[in-house]
């Protein structure tokens, strides 16, 4: 668009455009300077030093707990016949769903041409690789003698030992480990450039080795960053069915079987929903006392945290819409261990859970239609706590009440966690927020370049001008082809 | 105003002709002996063809307006008319309403239901006056967003106020919800229930799906065609029919993913009273049509709008919505009559006559919306953006 026509076009209604991504006053040097601040102080705010504390003590109570399982086995755990798997699945599935708001914001958002997330890209990123961490780790010790993990890799070997491929569990071990690897790569390679700037601005021999390594040579020329920007769009569209696939295939370790009130073929998308319903949950947790500690409020502002309540609205609708449709289905089948597995929830000897899965994932976040409470913090934690709590007890239900009570009434029976499922949970938790809270004192926490992509001062936000890339450098001017496309007829 | 000249007479054509099939079919399915099933069956495909385009076209408004989306500015308003459709479609589904039913579902025949312990259980839920309430209800919530989002929408190109589009960018999300629980239980009344045994928690999705994806291969066409009429020449370029493309790829992976989710638990849990809707599906004439979607409804497009070049071709990309608009009514036939137990080749005449007609009737319907109306949002605040807009 040249500039004589963009001009002719009368300036958009304030209320049409929205507020600004980043907020006035910032300059392109400013948001270098408050980003690499963050990193370059030597000494991080207080706060930062009691939750790292607080954190690291968990971390090492889960170590703990990992070291005495190994010694003691399995039956430390409340698992039992019938209720095979407790906290351990609950905890994995719980942790890999968090991940997915990570891989949602830098694939299918950027492929949507969402600009504002640019701010909250790299946290969410950060987000998904250490949930990833905490979840794999679960699977490892429940199966009881994790010195034969390797057993679940199909790895020639001379016991012949091979894993079951029909089974969903080892698609698991697939999925996760290709989401582990591509969201990895996500995150690194985004961070290429923001990690030379670190590394030019570096004062210490220390930092300028380690940050000068990890940023391949970067010098940010026109080829570079062209390579760059395809290597990231092919990145995003590799990484978009992996956000659907993973939480998929988790679900088909339920769906598959015959279990009553697991077999739904609604599973795969409605999983895929509540993963990304309990990632964002998670990302506002961890971004609103981020923004605060470290002044990133210009850079993250309330529209930022206002779109995310509103993806929160969206996907706990639709988490709310698939309980219903189960519920309904359950009663529409007309089969009695399907009906029971539904009122057994509901009504039975964990009715306490489901009920808090229902207030915390379909009810509460229903607030969020009022704006007054999607730009309110104290809403806004309050909620995001509660739904992550809800999307944990929800894999609970899943898990335990249908595990506890299936065909037959003999064989029925109940779960009770002890204190070493519960330390471990906590500790999970801890595990999760050490990595998150060194990550916010080591690395570029936002995204500098991409943030500069959006602002004015780029002078790349032609008002009538919105495609899918960052535009650091130049774009061929494509559309005088409205004009007498040849390709187009 | 804007087609009088170019085809005012052809849409009354097609109308007249349409009009003309339709009651011809009908009168044959009177008349004939034994054809009256085949004639409700096809009326059944036929209604749930053009509904789900018309509900995928209602979808496709309220997401641009939920997303304040500026890229589609260009196509809402055949979108909007698209959707404005609901009004015919509400008037088709009363013949079927009142003298379909006990010819296409088991459960509305009272002594057959009273037989099966299965059917009563349900008899709460599928019971003809229940069905009717439910129908009145989603016609009024389909027809009366429709109408509203459309007649804003020309409001705006009278006025160009910019609190319309506020408004409809407010309204949109409750909309979005009251559409989501009536498009589900649409599809489990209309089609799911045919076979009053069978259930699937997914249906509902598979029809939207199924529905979106028709849409978008449907505005592909309309926009080409509009094109083709000397219309809208500037204003829709290649970007748009790159950005189609794309959301016609997406759906297309988004329908095979749901279709293989379905189909996978299903088959993978081999429970009887469940793999019997597929079995039906796999055996005979049936397996072919089974097959013709795996390969036409997922691979043939999948590979064929994998690369940029048809995606901002129009003449291909055409091609391909053609395609997936054939598909799609092969979907229906496939999701629709295999439960009478009628063998799928060949189809009954009916389909086609049946089919065509409806179809001449909707574009009957079409010339009339926009005989008095514009084809964009003219005085949309996001309108000069979405002309110019382009993917980098």
């Amino acid at each position: 668009m040249s500039r004589s026509t963009a001009e002719a076009v009368p300036a958009l209604d304030e209320r049409i455009r929205g507020e600004p991504l980043v907020a006035q006053g910032e300059t392109l040097a400013s948001v270098t300077e408050t980003v690499c601040r963050i990193v370059e102080k030597p000494h991080p705010p207080r706060a930062w030093y009691v939750a790292f504390g607080i954190s690291a003590m968990l971390a090492g109570l889960l170590f703990a707990m990992v070291g005495y399982l190994l010694l003691e086995g399995t039956g430390v755990w409340g698992i039992n016949v019938p209720v095979g798997w407790g906290f351990d699945i609950t905890n994995f599935v719980f942790w890999v769903g968090i991940g997915h708001a990570g891989t949602l914001i830098s694939a299918i958002l950027f492929l949507f041409r969402q600009k504002w997330r640019t701010s909250i890209n790299r946290f969410a990123e950060a987000m998904t690789i250490f949930a990833v961490v905490c979840a794999g780790l679960f699977p490892a010790i429940h199966v009881g003698r994790a010195w034969v993990e390797y057993w679940m890799f199909p790895i020639p070997n001379n016991l012949s030992m091979w894993p079951n491929f029909r089974s969903p569990l080892l698609w698991d071990v697939f999925a996760v480990s290709t989401y582990m690897i591509v969201s990895l790569l996500f995150w690194y390679m985004g961070m290429i450039p923001d990690l030379a700037t670190l590394r030019d601005r570096a004062r210490t021999p220390l930092r300028r080795f380690f940050y000068g390594f990890f940023s391949l040579g970067w010098r940010g020329s026109n080829r570079q960053w062209h390579r760059y920007e395809r290597a990231y769009l092919l990145l995003a569209a590799l990484a978009t069915p992996l956000v659907l696939s993973v939480h998929s295939v988790v679900s088909f370790d339920f769906a598959v079987s015959l279990v009553p009130g697991w077999h739904a073929t609604i599973f795969p998308p409605y999983f895929v929903a509540g993963a990304i319903f309990g990632g964002f949950a998670m990302v506002l947790l961890l971004i609103v006392p981020s923004r605060e500690w470290f002044g990133l409020k210009n850079l993250i502002t309330m529209r930022h945290l206002e779109n995310m309540t509103k993806i929160v609205l969206a996907t706990g609708s639709m988490v709310g819409y698939a309980y219903l449709i189960e519920i309904f289905i359950a009663w529409y089948s007309g089969n009695a261990v399907e009906r029971f597995a539904f009122s057994n929830r509901a009504f039975g000897p964990y009715a306490w859970a489901f009920w808090t899965m229902v207030s915390c994932n379909v009810l509460l976040p229903q607030l969020f239609w009022f704006k007054r409470l999607r730009r309110s913090i104290p809403a806004i934690l309050f909620i995001a706590v509660a739904v992550n709590i809800g999307m944990w007890f929800e894999r609970y239900v899943i898990i335990v009440t249908s595990l506890s009570r299936d065909f037959l009434p003999s064989s029925w029976g109940h779960f009770t966690p002890t204190w070493v499922d519960l330390c471990t949970l906590l500790g999970s938790f801890g595990l999760f927020f050490t990595l998150f809270l060194l990550f916010l004192r080591f690395l570029p926490i936002v995204a500098i370049a991409e943030v500069k992509s959006v602002m004015p001062d780029a002078k790349l936000d032609r008002d009538v001008h919105h495609g899918q890339g960052d535009y650091h450098g130049d774009i061929p001017r494509q559309h005088e082809r409205q004009f007498g496309d040849p390709e187009a007829d | 105003m804007f087609l009088e000249t170019l085809a005012g007479a052809s849409f009354r054509i097609a109308g007249e002709i349409g009009a003309l099939l339709l009651a011809g079919s009908a009168l044959a399915g009177l008349l004939v002996e034994g054809a009256a099933p085949h004639f409700w069956r096809a009326y059944l495909v036929g209604f749930a063809y053009f509904l789900s385009l018309s509900l995928g076209a209602l979808f496709f408004v309220l997401l641009q307006h939920l997303t304040r989306s500026a890229w589609s500015v260009v196509l809402r308003r055949l979108a909007e008319g698209i959707a404005a459709n609901m009004g015919l479609l509400a008037i088709l589904s009363v013949p079927l309403l009142l003298f379909g039913l006990r010819s296409l579902y088991p459960w509305a025949d009272e002594t057959l239901a009273a037989h099966d312990p299965l059917v009563r259980a349900k008899s709460a839920y599928l019971n003809v006056p229940f069905f009717w309430v439910r129908w009145a209800v989603y016609f009024a919530v389909w027809t009366l967003t429709a109408r509203w989002f459309l007649n804003r929408s020309v409001e705006q190109d009278r006025s160009g106020d910019v609190d319309l589009t506020l408004r409809m960018e407010r309204a949109s999300a409750p909309a979005m919800v009251l559409f989501a629980f009536t498009t589900t239980f649409a599809a489990f009344d209309l089609l799911m229930s045919r076979d009053p045994h069978w259930y699937s928690t997914i249906y509902g999705i598979y029809f939207f799906a199924g529905g979106v994806l028709g849409f978008l291969a449907l505005l592909v066409a309309a926009a080409c065609v509009t094109q083709r009429a000397g219309r809208m020449q500037r204003m829709i370029t290649a970007e748009h029919y790159h950005d189609l493309g794309k959301l016609l790829f997406a759906f297309t992976v988004f329908w095979a993913y749901i279709a293989f989710s379905q189909y996978m638990l299903i088959w993978y849990a081999d429970i009887p009273e469940e793999t019997g809707w597929y079995l039906k599906r796999q055996s005979e004439t049936w397996a072919w049509v089974s097959l013709a979607l795996l390969v036409g409804h997922f691979f043939v497009p999948f590979l064929a709008l994998l690369s940029r070049v048809p995606k901002r071709r129009k003449k291909m990309l055409v091609q391909v919505a053609l395609w997936i608009l054939a598909m799609h009514a092969i979907d229906l036939y496939y999701l629709a009559v295999p439960d009478s137990g009628v063998p799928a080749l060949p189809p009954h005449p009916f389909y086609f006559t049946v089919f065509l007609g409806m179809a001449g009737l909707s574009v009957a319907a079409a010339g009339r919306c926009f005989r008095t109306r514009s084809l964009v949002p003219e005085k949309d605040p996001r309108l000069q953006e979405s002309i110019a807009f382009e993917n980098a």
